[in-house]
């Protein structure tokens, strides 16, 4: 059986926590939700994540704060970053800091779902391909390469 | 019964209806807390609810009318309203109009009595933005309450629904400041959709009212449509209320360009202290270099405001840092105030500093920092 991929959603909106694990569990992922941006940290610290939907604006630490210290510790997790702040420079920041997408806020559901998916297309087909291997007998798979980790 | 006892007896009573009421506080209280945590938890599963209803639109999930009805499924949908974009406002729509929630909102807002439940009505709708709630916030345009019409306006404006500006516009002169200010971040809203109403309404209105027209004047302000700036030209011409004169001045800066710019300097000349200074900031706005030698004279205003917001404006026009680097050493000390604040307040004066340190410090730089030493302070005293 194939572990269910693993996403962090971070916003201290329960809206949007609410409206994101309630969409992403119901597609079959794992989600654990944050409140602030030091919960969103320590969480990615001690947790696997494949996945991390992060809202820039939070309160303790920021979304762009989160990632410059998982980046300080070399923890290269894939972000997507929300923000409701229509500014280039907070853009161009995210990006150039690692996070993989940019979606502004309100946003299109189908369209965030979409960009996750495709996000994490690869590893899908990955995990998919290791659970085969599994049923088939074969030894390597992406759970004990995440441990290695 | 001696006096003694009496007053003691009257002490015990007032303090015995104290505790009553006091208890009786404490209890409300926590019945209010256990609501709203309940409601709170109500909410969140019906945030739930809506998401699942959101990912997969197809659903017949039923919701339920007594779901429909609670107060906490309304707040849970406004929140995600605010939070999606696109189709998913169209689902939220279909479920509010599913259930008839508009219309519940409605029989609310239409009720005599009370104030808060009329209230939280006009928020709702107001918050929904749903056009079929457009004619009943179109009649509470005129309620009694100020906070229902700004939320009436509000939620019209959310809607952009173009109807609704000649209506808002035209209660510019029955308002309260504070509705009218309201209004105008309603009409903001609207953008260039509301210029013309406004611009026909100051025109009616500008020779009779004052507060009103004044308003609708900074609303074009906000709005910032520069097809604004002729009519506004005209009307300051026209006008003789100094209040509009003033808001038609401070308007004009922001969307009348270089065609207001000859109007404004004429303006500069008014006898009204006022309209000086503000003319001053609105030619500075524009940014036309051609001013710079009208804003130079300004320097030796005998008014401190017009003084000082010229050289603001000096400040900012290309090529006028040097006309304050000149009026240093004019014969005027308060010119010569007014030109060191404002080349202090735009950098130069650090910028004289560090030159100064480096050895590489101009006769401008030097002046500058002579200005602003204690010693020139004291020598001038």
């Amino acid at each position: 059986m194939t572990r269910p991929i693993r996403i962090l959603v971070a916003d201290d909106a329960e809206t949007i926590t609410t409206l994101l694990m309630t969409s992403l569990e119901l597609k079959g992922y794992a989600v654990t939700t944050a409140r602030n941006g030091v919960e969103a940290h320590e969480l990615g610290m001690t947790q696997p994540f494949d996945l991390v939907i992060l809202d820039q604006l939070m309160p303790g630490l920021s979304g762009l704060e989160v990632i410059r210290k998982w980046h300080e510790q070399e923890m290269n997790i894939p972000v997507i970053m929300l923000s409701g702040v229509d500014d280039e420079k907070t853009v161009v920041d995210s990006l150039d800091l690692g996070a993989v997408d940019f979606v502004r806020k309100p946003f299109h559901l189908p369209e965030l779902m979409a960009r996750i998916r495709q996000r994490l297309r690869a590893l899908e087909i990955e995990l998919a391909a290791d659970s085969e291997d599994r049923s088939n007998g074969s030894g390597a798979t992406a759970d004990n390469q995440d441990a290695a980790q | 019964m001696e006096a003694n006892q009496v007053a003691v007896f009257a002490v015990l009573i007032v303090f015995a209806i104290d505790a009553a009421l006091l208890a009786s506080l404490i209890i409300l209280k926590g019945i209010h807390r256990q609501r709203s945590l309940h409601q709170r938890q109500r909410r969140a599963g019906y945030m739930t609810l809506l998401a699942h209803h959101l990912t997969y639109p197809e659903s017949t999930e039923p919701i339920g009318r007594k779901t429909a009805a609670d107060p906490a499924f309304l707040d849970a949908i406004i929140d995600l309203r605010n939070a999606v974009a696109g189709t998913e406002i169209d689902t939220l729509a279909g479920i509010i109009g599913r259930y008839g929630m508009i219309g519940a909102q409605a029989r609310r807002l239409r009720s005599r009595f009370p104030l808060g439940r009329r209230l939280r009505a006009a928020v709702a709708l107001a918050e929904l933005g749903d056009e079929s709630s457009a004619d009943v916030l179109m009649e509470f345009l005129d309620d009694t309450e100020p906070e229902i019409r700004i939320q009436c306006a509000r939620g019209l404006g959310r809607m952009k629904w173009t109807p609704a500006i000649d209506a808002i516009v035209d209660r510019f002169n029955v308002e309260t400041p504070w509705v009218r200010s309201r209004f105008t971040h309603t009409l903001a809203g609207f953008g260039a959709r509301a210029t013309w109403p406004l611009i026909a309404y100051i025109r009616v209105n500008h020779r009779f009212e004052s507060a009103g027209p004044a308003a609708a004047i900074r609303s074009l302000g906000v709005i910032g449509d520069t097809q604004a700036g002729p009519s506004l030209i005209q009307i300051l011409e026209e006008a003789t209320d100094p209040e509009i004169e003033i808001a038609a001045i401070e308007v004009l800066g922001v969307v009348g360009g270089p065609l207001a710019l000859q109007t404004l300097i004429e303006t500069f000349e008014s006898d009204d202290w006022r309209m000086r200074a503000k003319a001053a900031t609105a030619i500075g706005e524009i940014g036309d270099p051609v001013a710079v030698s009208v804003l130079a004279t300004g320097l030796e205003d005998n008014d401190w405001w017009v003084r000082r917001n010229s050289a603001a404006a000096l400040a900012r026009l290309p090529g006028g840092k040097w006309a304050l680097y000149d009026a240093l050493t004019s014969k005027d000390p308060f010119a010569q105030d007014a030109a060191a604040e404002a080349l202090a307040d735009s950098g130069e004066l650090i910028a004289a500093r560090h030159r100064d340190q480096t050895g590489t410090a101009t006769a401008r730089d030097l002046a500058l920092l002579a200005h602003m030493t204690p010693e020139h302070d004291m020598a001038k005293t």
